[in-house]
């Protein structure tokens, strides 16, 4: 319990955290009725086909108030001779994005070239290279683990989108007739400058691009989720603290039992010349023995939990969940099962030099006493 | 070797007193029993001697040192090396042989073999050689009761001390017993004894009885 805890309250923070770093902007214009969607996008980096006019990003970079605007297309349910599985196409402007492209960048610096991918951190490239659509693409650049479907996304610079379109014309994958025209985006994301109005620009970029979109407030979206992340690690961490309680507790009782009743062993080992302190270490590396491989076992058993199913329980709760990495989850191991380790001791030394202190005699015929 | 000198003890839960200023000396070389009726204070005295109950007045030396003046590792090497008790009840971990019972409380003394050798040779001795093997669920009181007394024996104790070694035993067993305490000290050790047992009187060099107070 304390170490699924611990994991699941980690993961929900790094989650968090690693979102936090990837929703840069103040608001995503999506296409009208794709606001779910968006919101999908930026909870779990779930892609989506919506689009709009490839202009709407153009109308409005001008407007007074806009500090920063950039856009990005996706395609989705286009297969890879990469991946069993769907990889998602995303084509972002190297020049203005400051929603990806920072997270990128934290791995590769150079300009995106147009035969040049970064690809998440789940998709498989073979020498560097990864085929689709028939053509080879060199892989520049890889990126840290999301725990979203972006690790299963490959980046291209908007510069490659046409001629993606068009080798998967070639190879006949299903393409919308959106998708075939070329010229589309799915989200424009915006900053604003200091102290301008969200509403004021939403309403000009309505004057100026037209009733096409749907506004998300990423930044909104990351605060309630912030909260909601508040509610439920406060959660988590009153169930660590209660198991806590519970397992010194536990220990308490099991100790004064297993101790108690091995009075008259330890009383006869005493006779037979064996010191206290002799005793009492025996009966504390016993208990510490007993504490180790108990947290271990407790820790594999929550770990076959938590790790495997680390995604679903994100998803259950609707955050974003990044699980530890093997060395962090080594160290969590560890960390509990030093804290196991010194509840038991704690648990168990006034047991230990109560039935060490006896007189052996008088432990060794208990109706004496 | 071994003297009490005025020893005292009372109980706390019954304030009664068991023993009352007893003087005694084990000598060298000699089989002690202790008698009385029941509730005399054979065992507590016995436990007094042994230094595993300290006395409320009155000291108990072994070869002039005063057992419970000792630090508890000086004692414990005394238990370990030359005054050996062995309970009335035959305490063994059930999990481990007869043989693991005798010789694990000694495994850091010596060697785990040489341990084994002499253990199964003192069991064969008092006619158990061939239980050596057997965890202690799977012999009857007598042959714990020996097997109690290989595990007091196997380092050389130069004083043996054992409460009521032949109570609920057939006369046989008894006599082997005490047939093997009364070489035991014949080799040049103590032995001292509480029993109920009359046979003792063939055995034992001196004999101290206890009245109840």
């Amino acid at each position: 319990m304390l170490f699924s805890g611990s994991i699941i309250k980690g993961s929900l923070d790094k989650g968090m955290d690693n979102m936090d770093r990837r929703l840069g902007s103040d608001i995503m214009l999506v296409p009208k009725g794709s606001r779910e969607q968006a919101e999908n996008l930026l909870l779990e980096g779930q892609r989506g086909t919506f689009y709009f006019d490839g202009s709407v990003d153009d109308k409005v970079k001008d407007i007074e108030g806009i500090s920063e605007v950039t856009s990005q297309c996706f395609l989705k349910s286009l297969s890879a001779d990469c991946c069993s599985s769907e990889v998602e196409l995303v084509f972002y402007d190297p020049d203005t994005d400051f929603v990806v492209g920072p997270w990128i960048e934290t791995n590769y610096k150079s300009d995106l070239k147009k035969d040049n991918v970064i690809v998440g951190s789940d998709i498989v490239t073979e020498n560097g290279t990864i085929k689709l659509f028939g053509k080879d693409y060199e892989v520049v650049s890889q990126m840290a683990k999301t725990g979203t479907a972006l690790d299963s996304s490959v980046y291209f610079s908007d510069e490659s989108m046409a001629s993606v379109i068009a080798d998967a014309e070639e190879k006949n994958s299903f393409l919308t007739e959106e998708q075939k025209d070329g010229d589309i985006l799915s989200s424009v994301f915006i900053n604003l400058k200091d102290g301008y109005n969200e509403d004021d620009v939403i309403r000009e970029c309505h004057a100026k691009a037209g009733d096409v979109f749907d506004v998300v407030y990423p930044k909104q979206l990351n605060e309630s989720l912030s909260d909601n992340l508040l509610r439920i690690t406060d959660i988590v961490g009153a169930v660590v603290l209660i198991g806590g309680i519970l397992l010194f507790g536990i220990l308490v009782l099991i100790n004064s039992v297993i101790i108690e009743s091995r009075k008259q062993e330890v009383a006869l080992l005493r006779v037979l010349g064996n010191s206290k302190s002799k005793m009492a270490l025996m009966l504390i590396s016993e208990t510490g023995a007993v504490s180790l491989f108990g947290s271990l076992v407790g820790c594999l058993l929550g770990a076959l939990i938590v790790i495997p199913f680390g995604r679903y329980i994100g998803m259950s709760l609707s955050m974003p969940y990044l699980g530890p990495s093997f060395i962090g989850a080594s160290v969590q191991v560890i960390v509990i099962m030093a804290i196991v380790f010194l509840v038991a001791l704690v648990s168990s030394i006034l047991f230990v030099f109560h039935v060490t202190g006896i007189e052996p005699y008088l432990a060794l015929k208990k109706e004496a006493e | 070797m071994l003297t009490s000198e005025n020893v005292t003890y009372r109980y706390k839960k019954n304030k009664r007193t068991i023993l009352d200023s007893v003087n005694y000396s084990l000598e060298e070389g000699c089989f002690s029993a202790v008698m009385g009726e029941s509730g005399s204070g054979k065992s507590t005295f016995l436990a007094v001697m042994a230094g595993i109950l300290k006395p409320l007045e009155g000291t108990v030396r072994y070869n002039d040192v005063d057992l419970y003046e000792l630090k508890d590792k000086e004692l414990s090497r005394i238990h370990r090396n030359s005054i050996c008790y062995v309970p009335q009840s035959n305490i063994m971990l059930k999990n481990i042989t007869v043989l693991e019972n005798i010789v694990n409380p000694y495994l850091e003394t010596a060697s785990d073999e040489d341990l084994k050798e002499k253990a199964v040779s003192l069991l064969e001795k008092l006619g158990i050689g061939n239980l050596a093997g057997n965890y202690p669920y799977e012999l009857s009181g007598g042959e714990l009761k020996r097997a109690s007394i290989v595990r007091a024996a196997l380092m050389d104790p130069k004083v043996i001390i054992a409460d009521e070694p032949t109570t609920g035993l057939d006369k046989e067993t008894g006599n082997r017993i005490l047939s093997f305490l009364s070489e035991y000290a014949k080799a040049g050790n103590s032995v001292l004894v509480a029993t109920h047992d009359e046979h003792i009187e063939g055995y034992a060099d001196n004999i101290l009885r206890l009245e109840r107070s």
